[in-house]
């Protein structure tokens, strides 16, 4: 039987679950997908034209109010970039307390991303009612975890985001011994919590989606599986320092334009949990890793949903490096700080961290009076439209081929599953140039 | 009686967000099991997908309208709604990318972000009130979770909710912090922003910047003395004061200040 030759509009006016609006429109001609197109028109806040003005110190709490979901990681990027700027060095303390900050954001960013809108997708429902009533083992699963981080972030920051406590070259106040080691019943609980997340995630049968190369990026990282770093690896096979970043993203933006109307030969790249896992799997616990050894991910697949369990996965590791920092906080508590003397902030820096979603990037110019001449923010989400682009436009002509023309009725929620896989926080997106298709 | 008629009769409540960083939304999602043996959800993006338009009873609103796509939606949601609450500062008081830089315009910083190929369809940044009639304003950034219950548990009662505007220093005071303005000579805008976050920085030993936008009757001139006092530059001062949305006219009769609210360059 010849199959009819297809030519329609795939229209998802706007995608739900996730963070911040936009939408998708594919269009097929002839049974062949010609153009797709991830229109994200959340409302633009022009961050780096705001900040200039101000002094530098004031970065922190501006640059927060990007997206409340990831304030932590963009709180932290700028502070890193400003102390580069200066070649600061943290004290020890220091540090473990902005990972642990940190580590709070991504429990609580990746128990919201997979319990409360990806789930949903897999069991069925449709509204929160109906997952609250029907489902309330993941509804519970999901309050205690995600308060598990609030409580991190707000013992360490102040509140569960936007903190108030995080600041260049310092803490305003360094929680105590007792306060942190209150948390150790709760991280106790978590744990056993996440791990029967991680299994959920793990025995989940994906929709089908063609496999793509991966290229992915991350930064680099020295035998922790950490979220901060001063370069880059590249599965293409490179590493450079991130203050680098504009030769080495903006190749591949290059490399898109010029390709705009071949794409299948320009290479869209990939940030996020999947990314960090392929370079960094071995720096896992045995935990996680046992996981991860089980799961498509060891095998080599890179079908973007795996992206979900990648981030069940360092869930799991986070939970457990969260214990480690608390017994290794609490033997240093009975040193007092000594605080280094602070310098003048001036001259110009990049800071970068492994957000939830991927590398975030804050490079900023500070003039002699500490107040900020230039601020350029790359956000994870901006960096893997393209390639979301991509997956979609692969997974449409796969469909096409395999069922023929209107026979798809999952099509669409399969799309929608798919762009939720990579956790696009649009709310971060519009601080990209390039991002918008107009 | 089962789930779905009971259901059926509850008041419906939306969640809608404009332009902001979703932190309202967040709140509201992680504070949702409380309300949801009270009210059905008509319309939550953020976190269901099956949504409907068409009447509901209150409706939050997170977010400023920064572009005309948020006004259409702000439209809808109003004449759809018999309670509007404006959540977060953002809505409120249009936060940061009103008050971050009072001195360019939408179509600078397209130009300065964008390029000069960029064409949206942007507004200068405000808060709903200046689009359309709102009968709530809660503001915060984010909102604290518990004036937020409190709110929805008065609307559903048929009261309008009373939010307090005093000042954070009142807050602060109350918690017996020692003073950060006074003794470590930090810019804290307690005395002109809202209480309403407990006094969060200075309880930590951090100057208070203001995020919960203008207090009732903020005195802004004595504000600015104090940290010109001690030795902030004046511009510093007024871009700090404005940062999170406070509105030109609380700076209509400081003499740095034309009649429009504007910073004068040079005073
Ligand atoms: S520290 Fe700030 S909020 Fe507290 S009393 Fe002093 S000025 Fe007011
Ligand atoms: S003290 Fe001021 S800046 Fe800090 S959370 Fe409260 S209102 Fe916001």
């Amino acid at each position: 039987m010849t199959q009819e030759k297809e030519t329609r509009r795939i229209v998802i006016p706007e995608v739900t679950r996730v963070e911040g609006h936009s939408a998708v429109t594919v269009d097929i001609k002839d049974g062949e997908v010609v153009d797709v197109k991830l229109d994200v028109f959340e409302g633009t806040r022009f961050f780096e034209r705001i900040v200039v003005g101000h002094k530098a110190d004031e970065m922190a709490h501006l640059t927060s109010r990007i997206c409340a979901i990831c304030s932590t990681g963009h709180v932290l990027a700028s502070i890193r970039a400003l102390e580069a700027a200066v070649q600061y060095k943290p004290s020890v303390r220091l540090n473990l307390f902005r990972e642990l900050m940190h580590l709070g954001m991504i429990i609580e960013s990746h128990a919201t991303h997979l319990c409360a809108l990806v789930l949903p997708d897999f069991l069925g429902t449709k509204d929160l009612l109906t997952f609250a009533d029907k489902f309330k083992d993941e509804f519970a699963l999901w309050t205690s975890l995600r308060s598990l981080g609030c409580a991190i972030q707000t013992m360490v920051g102040g509140r569960p985001f936007h903190p108030v406590n995080l600041h260049v070259f310092k803490l305003s106040h360094y929680p105590s011994r007792e306060s942190l080691e209150s948390l150790l019943p709760d991280l106790k609980s978590g744990a056993e919590l996440a791990l029967k997340l991680a299994h959920t995630f793990l025995n989940l049968k994906l929709p089908n989606i063609p496999s793509l190369e991966p290229n992915y990026l991350c930064l680099e990282q020295d035998g922790v599986y950490g979220y901060f770093g001063d370069h880059i690896r590249s599965s293409e096979g490179f590493r450079r320092p991130i203050s680098e970043y504009k030769e080495y993203l903006s190749e591949y933006a290059v490399t898109y334009s010029h390709a705009k109307k071949s794409r299948s030969n320009g290479k869209p790249y990939m940030v996020g949990a999947i990314a960090r896992l392929h370079f960094y799997h071995e720096l896992l616990g045995s935990t996680a890793r046992s996981i991860y050894m089980a799961s498509d991910l060891a095998r080599g697949s890179c079908n973007s949903m795996l992206n979900n369990l990648a981030q069940a996965i360092e869930l799991v590791q986070a939970i457990e490096r969260v214990q480690t920092i608390i017994a290794l906080l609490s033997e240093l508590s009975h040193e007092p700080e000594v605080e280094a003397p602070e310098p003048r902030l001036v001259g110009s820096g990049v800071g970068a961290v492994e957000c939830p979603r991927g590398t975030l990037y804050h490079s900023y110019e500070v003039d002699e009076q500490g107040v900020i001449t230039a601020a350029d923010m790359i956000t994870p989400s901006a960096q893997n439209t393209e390639r979301i682009e991509r997956d979609i436009r692969n997974t449409v002509s796969h469909r096409l081929a395999e069922n023929g023309a209107g026979k798809d009725e999952n099509l669409e929620c399969d799309l929608e599953t798919l762009i939720r896989s990579y956790d696009p926080c649009n709310t971060c997106a519009t601080h990209a140039v390039r991002l918008r298709y107009v | 009686m089962n789930l779905e008629n009971k259901h059926n009769t509850l008041p419906t409540i939306a969640v809608e967000g404009l332009t902001g960083c979703a932190g309202e939304l967040l709140v509201i999602l992680e504070n949702l099991d409380k309300l949801l043996p009270f009210v059905r959800v008509v319309s939550f993006p953020f976190a269901q997908s099956s949504n409907q338009g068409g009447p509901v009873d209150i409706t939050f609103v997170e977010g400023s309208v920064s572009q005309k796509h948020d006004l259409e939606k702000l439209e809808r949601i109003r004449a759809a709604s018999r309670w509007l609450v404006a959540v977060g500062n953002c809505a409120v008081w249009g936060c940061v990318q009103k008050g971050g830089c009072t001195n360019c315009s939408a179509a600078e910083k397209m130009l300065q972000v964008y390029g000069k190929d960029a064409n949206f369809d942007v507004l200068e940044a405000a808060p709903l009130e200046k689009h359309v009639h709102v009968d709530v304003r809660l503001s915060g950034c984010p909102i604290n979770a518990t004036q937020f219950l409190s709110v929805t548990a008065s609307l559903l009662q048929d009261h309008l909710p009373y939010i307090t505007s005093k000042p954070v220093c009142l807050e602060c005071k109350l918690k017996e912090n020692p003073c950060v303005l006074i003794e470590d000579n930090l810019p804290c805008l307690g005395p002109v922003t809202a209480a309403g976050c407990g006094a969060l920085c200075p309880s930590v030993g951090a100057a208070c910047y203001g995020c919960w936008g203008p207090c009732q009757s903020p005195q802004m001139e004595a504000m600015a003395q104090v940290l010109t006092e001690k030795g902030f530059a004046l511009e510093e001062v007024i871009s700090r004061l404005g940062s999170f949305g406070a509105p030109a006219e609380l700076f209509k009769r400081w003499k740095p200040f034309n009649e429009n609210g504007a910073a004068v360059k040079g005073v």
